[in-house]
């Protein structure tokens, strides 16, 4: 690496290879360390690896000498995470990219492992993202993550059997709870499948239940909890009497994560399934039972107040420890880019973060779903973004999961809850009135 | 060729082990009691700065450590109770000169030889209340009506994991008893024999007390390593439901990994070696035979 920073050798290069890039038509924009060789790594999960060789092997055409590695991780998130956690503790300068899931970047970028992004990206091309997206990837004002692929929690259900008993789609949480009973005929079906094992997707399922009831977990602005207020308690009273009497849910759905929980449904075995985007491809595909006989929408809510589905995603971040930032950031432009996003999202149907790409005749005629997932989008929660979310939302589980499996009613453990997430946030006391009117307004 | 090394010869012939011990051992075991004295979060932004006894004070006043403690403590004495009485069984049954008896000793190991989180993972889908085998073997059997969501209450769930333990370790148990067993002279069973002892009075008065230091290396090794699970706890019900599965170490690894918090995961981490081994001192004081 020593001769390559010689800077005769670097302009010389830079030059044929911005003469090159002209001829080519690709963008021209000139970055120190393009043309000279180094090599750009980034671990991700072997299911995904597959659909980022396309966009690893175009970057690398662009730019003669630089290497894209695409490090096979763990399938499961948790462990692609601890991986991540153990190689930037350890200043590790093998990780140039980070493939950041949301709720891991306030407490990467509060370790200060990422490099901050604002400076390199200019306002026109941060606009071209969901909003939502591109939020997720920003604490205390400033950016740390380009957002890749976007989800948000959904309500899949069985359009033939809501069709051959005249239902119309459920809006709201009795309508759910009622086309569930009529439709359900337990242990063979069951009306409403959910993630209720004691892990990040129970707080994802309540958190869009809680929104759905008009309350709110932590406020953003004035870091109210809101877990002890009466639209927490309606909201865990919903889920719990989901498998009390007479139950739509099977007494198992305390133990599910998202798998258990779409082969269940995916093998015709209950009306209504919450989960994320991904399941859409899976459900129609050709060896499904039930392809073609399903319906997707936003989740449900009480009367007066709104859907909201939870809101994931993942995006790429820059390690600190990268010797190469310059092309990491080249290379995030490049795989965010409108054609690297249909190469993405066109095999994988996952939902992309570029606003325009849902306009993309190509995206749009192989995924006609997305349109709707983006009006779904615009109303998504997202989950507080505090460097220690991890802390915060084993609180919410651990107390959730209890009051599920009967081992706390459900006031006690909400305020437990509450108690606990306060202290976590350096405040003893509930918030003073002032705080909680403007913390209602603020939504 | 006296046999006996100098003292300097003997010196260099260990360096090499105790230098790799030191490596592997003794520093991380430092590094570990350092960072328990240590703030070092995200609220400091990892730099770390003295916090003398704070995070061991704070461990006895952490009511979820306390329960962590408590499964912990459930899971290691039904495991390890259970796969001593089955492993001794296991042990006796194979010493016997058997017809096939080498293919049995190996299909017997077969489960210790899987790694724990497939296993782990294959049992929780066991458990698991729509597709698992659990339920459908009970059903079929007539025993159950509906079906049970093992892993979502906590009994069954802590029964399941220990179920997966013994399934998978008793091989384990069964293997050290065995090799306890043949270290046993033929000539003293034989002069049991002589002296008219049944098969019950041999096992009781000969085999098992001529087995007991056997029988303790396979404890100590056992509760240790049923104290510190892990991967099993992490695989099959992840703490849950509500904290009623968290063991000891799957608490101080949320502690290093999910919540960034190195001083107090330390801590956690060498409270719970410092009581593994007392634990491991009092068996040893229990087991050991009375010196007369």
């Amino acid at each position: 690496m020593k001769a390559a920073h010689r800077p005769g050798r670097v302009q010389r290069r830079g030059a044929l290879l911005l003469a090159l890039s002209a001829l080519l038509g690709c963008g021209s924009r000139s970055d120190p360390g393009a043309g000279e060789r180094a090599r750009l790594s980034l671990m991700l999960s072997p299911t995904e690896r597959r659909f980022w060789i396309p966009l690893a092997r175009s970057f690398e055409t662009s730019r003669p000498g630089v290497e894209v590695d695409l490090i096979e991780g763990p399938t499961s998130t948790d462990l692609r995470e601890n991986l991540y956690t153990t190689a930037l503790l350890a200043e590790d300068d093998s990780l140039d990219l980070v493939y950041l899931d949301v709720t891991w970047t306030a407490k990467f970028a509060a370790a200060g492992w990422l490099l901050p992004l604002d400076r390199h990206f200019s306002a026109a091309e941060l606009r071209a993202f969901l909003p939502a997206a591109l939020d997720a990837g920003r604490i205390e004002g400033r950016l740390y993550r380009i957002p890749i692929r976007t989800d948000v929690g959904l309500l899949y259900y069985r359009r033939d059997l809501l069709a051959a008993a005249g239902f119309a789609a459920p809006q709201t949480f009795a309508e759910l709870v009622r086309i569930a009973r009529a439709l359900q005929s337990p242990p063979q079906r069951w009306g409403f499948l959910w993630q209720g094992s004691q892990y990040e997707g129970l707080v994802c399922v309540f958190l869009e239940v809680l929104r759905g009831h008009g309350g709110f977990w932590i406020d953003p602005e004035s870091r109210a909890v809101g877990l002890d207020r009466p639209a927490a308690l309606a909201a865990l009273e919903f889920l719990r009497r989901c498998r009390a009497q007479d139950p739509i849910s099977p007494p198992g759905v305390t133990t599910y994560k998202e798998e258990e929980s779409r082969r269940l449904f995916q093998d015709g075995r209950a009306v209504f399934l919450r989960n994320w985007p991904y399941v859409w491809s899976l459900v129609q595909r050709e060896d499904s039972p039930i392809a073609g006989r399903v319906g997707v929408q936003a989740v449900v809510h009480a009367p007066g107040a709104a859907s909201a589905g939870t809101l994931g995603g993942w995006g790429l971040g820059v390690s600190r420890f990268s010797r190469h930032p310059e092309l990491a950031r080249a290379f995030i432009r490049h795989a965010t880019s409108l054609e690297s996003q249909r190469a993405f999202c066109l095999p994988t149907g996952y939902a992309p973060a570029r606003r325009e790409a849902y306009d993309d005749p190509e995206l749009t005629a192989a995924n006609p779903f997305l349109l709707r997932l983006l009006a779904i989008h615009r109303h998504a929660v997202p989950r507080p973004m505090i460097p220690r979310y991890a802390m915060a939302s084993d609180i919410l589980q651990r107390h959730l999961s209890a009051a599920l499996a009967g081992l706390e009613s459900s006031r006690a453990a909400l305020h437990e809850a509450a108690a606990e997430t306060r202290l976590l946030l350096g405040r003893r006391r509930p918030e003073t009135n002032a705080e909680v009117t403007r913390a209602a307004g603020s939504r | 060729m006296t046999g006996h090394a100098s003292g300097r010869e003997r010196a260099a012939l260990l360096l090499p082990a105790l230098l790799l011990l030191a490596l592997v051992v003794v520093v991380p075991v430092l590094r570990v009691i350092q960072l328990s004295f240590t703030h070092v979060d995200l609220e400091g932004g990892m730099v770390a700065s003295w916090a003398g006894l704070d995070h061991h004070l704070r461990v006895w006043r952490d009511g979820r450590w306390w329960t962590a403690l408590r499964n912990t403590a459930v899971f290691t004495f039904a495991s390890v109770g259970l796969e001593l009485v089955l492993g001794i069984g296991f042990a006796l049954v194979l010493h016997q000169r058997l017809r096939g008896r080498g293919v049995l000793r190996a299909i017997v190991l077969l489960p210790w030889a899987l790694p724990t989180a497939v296993m782990a993972l294959a049992w929780a889908w066991i458990f698991n209340d729509a597709f698992g085998v659990a339920n459908d073997l009970l059903r079929r059997a007539g025993l159950i009506e509906a079906p049970i969501a093992w892993l979502g209450e906590p009994t069954s769930a802590m029964a399941a994991m220990v179920l997966a333990d013994v399934w998978k370790t008793t091989p384990f148990v069964a293997l050290i008893v065995l090799a306890g067993l043949q270290g046993i002279p033929e000539t003293v069973i034989e002069a049991a024999l002589i002296d008219g002892l049944g098969a019950w009075q041999r096992l009781r008065r000969i085999v098992l007390p001529l087995l007991m230091p056997t029988i303790l290396v396979a404890v100590v090794f056992r509760a240790v390593q049923a104290y510190g699970a892990f991967d099993i706890v992490y695989v099959m019900t992840g703490g849950g439901p509500g904290g009623s599965t968290e063991t000891v170490s799957l608490y101080a690894f949320q502690n290093y990994f999910r919540y960034l918090d190195f001083g107090y995961g330390s801590a956690l981490a060498l409270q719970g070696v410092i009581l593994a081994v007392a634990l491991t001192a009092i068996l040893v004081r229990l087991a050991q035979p009375r010196r007369r």
